[in-house]
């Protein structure tokens, strides 16, 4: 426990005194907020049906994916490489703390940024409290399902940050590997065979937060990205523990 | 307290680390000596428990670094050969982060700062941004966060490498003070620094040990050839082919204003008969002296001596 905390500790600070970090959460504001100022002005138009903004907010844009699979990378492409790169990885893996403890620490840094970088957007829940009733339950489940989302993705970046010692490396790698997490279950619509379609939908990322948004928690959704979430974990403590000569 | 019993790394077909064993006492300072690409660094990865060896174990304290990995290395401070900091922290902050992840408690924390700071002469730039440290400060940021938490073993790669001569007499002194009270391995290349701190020696080549002992007793087994260094006032001419015949003697070099230098048998000592020969001669001696065979020349025969190969 003590190895994860002060890992995490470490990280934080690094994310919070790194430009990159600072240069992320102002893009995602542009964007989010760029989003939610369309949403808003669509749904104030009278022929526009009836809607949650913040249920299109989540559920509905493409901007919302485009920016997650963005940002991912970039909060973890240095994670593990640069200590690789660095040579620092030597003397934190001789310190008396596991490959595991280190795996973990970094990911939850990650993911409390992570967290971070979205409460800002909490503020347009209040915007639109402040005009009309909101309904809380879809908002804590939209929530919810950005947490999750970002879990599955975040590991994914730590393992890809764990293979390589080229940030670059990293970052493009996890893009690779997230493409296809984000856009196979796409293939949902596009299949006639009813397993295959039960198959995709299982794994229809873009549906899953439709569902969120809606106030739906399905619990199988979860599993899933949990069950991703700590598999790619594994295998990022498998990378860290191969240490190839120099 | 250290035990390394037929330790092997193989990386493909190179073979790093050659079936390496060797065993150090509680409180002795050992050095680790051999040319660039012996395997010093690959051994030491592996004594640190940073490289899983391909076979043989690494004993410390009685622990198996193998079965338990964790216990085993909190009881070893070491410092890299390239001593790699995360730039951005502060320094402070830096020793800070080490010493809890070395498990040390809060208070302790602090009182093991404040006595790392004035042991590796750090006071001033405890609260310097790491990025923006000379090689020697970081050199020795590295040294400290090997001793914060008083481990009984010390692992120190090349620790004077980039410091100043001032420096290198203050950490020298230090790891003189620590290897009094503990364990202490030592890889280094600068041969009289082996002379002033190590009790023992183990040189490796080519991953293997290939001598071990103390540097007197390295010395005397692998005293070759004597060397007698004199000068004579006035030198003759012939003073050359005098010299040359006094039994034992092999080889007379003359350097000019009556300095020679003899080659002897190896194991004799000359003097007495070169100085009953200046008597008898009447020559003026200003300097009679037996040169001892330095560490640096045991050092390169045996890594140049054997096998043909040449390392530098």
């Amino acid at each position: 426990m003590n190895g994860i905390r002060v890992t995490l500790g470490r990280e934080l600070r690094a994310y919070f005194l790194s430009p990159l970090a600072y240069i992320v959460a102002a893009l995602l504001l542009v964007i989010n907020g760029l989003t939610f100022g369309i949403i808003l002005s669509f749904l104030n138009d009278p022929r526009a049906g009836i809607g949650a903004p913040l249920e299109y907010f989540f559920g509905e844009t493409i901007f919302f994916w485009l920016v997650l699979l963005f940002i991912t990378p970039v909060l973890t492409m240095h994670l593990i490489s640069e200590e690789r790169r660095s040579g620092t990885l030597e003397i934190l893996m001789t310190a008396p703390i596991t490959e595991a403890q280190v795996v973990l620490g970094k990911f939850l840094a990650a993911l409390i940024f992570y967290v971070f970088l979205w409460l800002p957007t909490l503020s347009y829940a209040g915007i639109v409290a402040y005009y009309h009733k909101v309904d809380w339950g879809p908002v804590a489940s939209g929530y919810l399902g950005i947490l999750g989302i970002g879990a599955l993705f975040l590991s994914i970046g730590v393992l890809a940050s764990a293979l390589t010692r080229s940030q670059l490396v990293a970052a493009i790698l996890t893009f690779a590997l997230l493409i296809p997490v984000f856009t196979f279950g796409l293939f949902e619509t596009l299949t006639n065979s009813q397993g295959a379609r039960t198959v995709f939908s299982y794994l229809n990322l873009w549906q899953h937060m439709g569902e969120f948004s809606k106030g739906i928690v399905d619990t199988r959704h979860l599993v899933y990205y949990a069950s991703a979430t700590a598999f790619f974990l594994f295998l990022a403590t498998r990378a860290l523990a191969v240490r190839k000569w120099r | 307290m250290i035990e390394v019993q037929n330790l092997t790394r193989r990386y493909g077909d190179l073979t790093a680390v050659d079936d390496v064993s060797f065993a150090i006492d509680d409180g002795e300072i050992v050095g680790l000596l051999g040319p660039n690409g012996a395997g010093k660094t690959t051994a030491i990865r592996m004594i640190t428990g940073f490289l899983p060896p391909t076979s043989g174990t690494v004993i410390i304290g009685g622990k198996d670094l193998e079965e338990a990995p964790v216990a085993t290395r909190r009881n070893i401070g070491y410092l890299p050969e390239n001593v790699a900091l995360y730039p951005e922290m502060r320094v402070s902050e830096y020793l800070a982060y080490r010493a809890r992840l070395e498990g040390m408690s809060r208070a302790a924390v602090q009182e093991a700062i404040v006595s790392v700071l004035a042991d590796c002469l750090l006071e001033g730039v405890s609260r310097q941004i790491i990025g923006t440290l000379s090689k020697g400060f970081r050199q020795r940021v590295g040294l400290a966060t090997a001793i914060l938490h008083q481990p009984d073993v010390l692992v120190l790669d090349e620790p004077t490498v980039g410091l100043d001569p001032k420096q290198i007499i203050a950490i020298r002194e230090l790891i003189r003070q620590l290897g009094s009270q503990r364990t202490l391995l030592l890889s280094t290349h600068i041969l009289p620094e082996v002379d002033l701190l190590c009790d023992r020696v183990v040189i490796i080549d080519r991953g293997r040990v290939i001598a071990e002992g103390t540097p007197e007793s390295l010395r005397q087994s692998w005293q070759g050839e004597v060397v007698i260094r004199l000068e004579i006032k006035n030198a003759v001419a012939e003073a050359s082919q005098v010299l040359a015949a006094v039994p034992g003697v092999t080889d007379v070099e003359s350097a000019g204003n009556g300095c020679f230098e003899l080659r002897c048998r190896p194991g004799s000592d000359l003097r007495e008969e070169v100085f009953r020969l200046a008597v008898q001669r009447q020559w003026t001696l200003l300097e009679l002296a037996l040169e001892r065979a330095s560490l640096e020349d045991i050092f390169v025969r045996l890594t140049t001596g054997d096998a043909g190969e040449v390392v530098q």
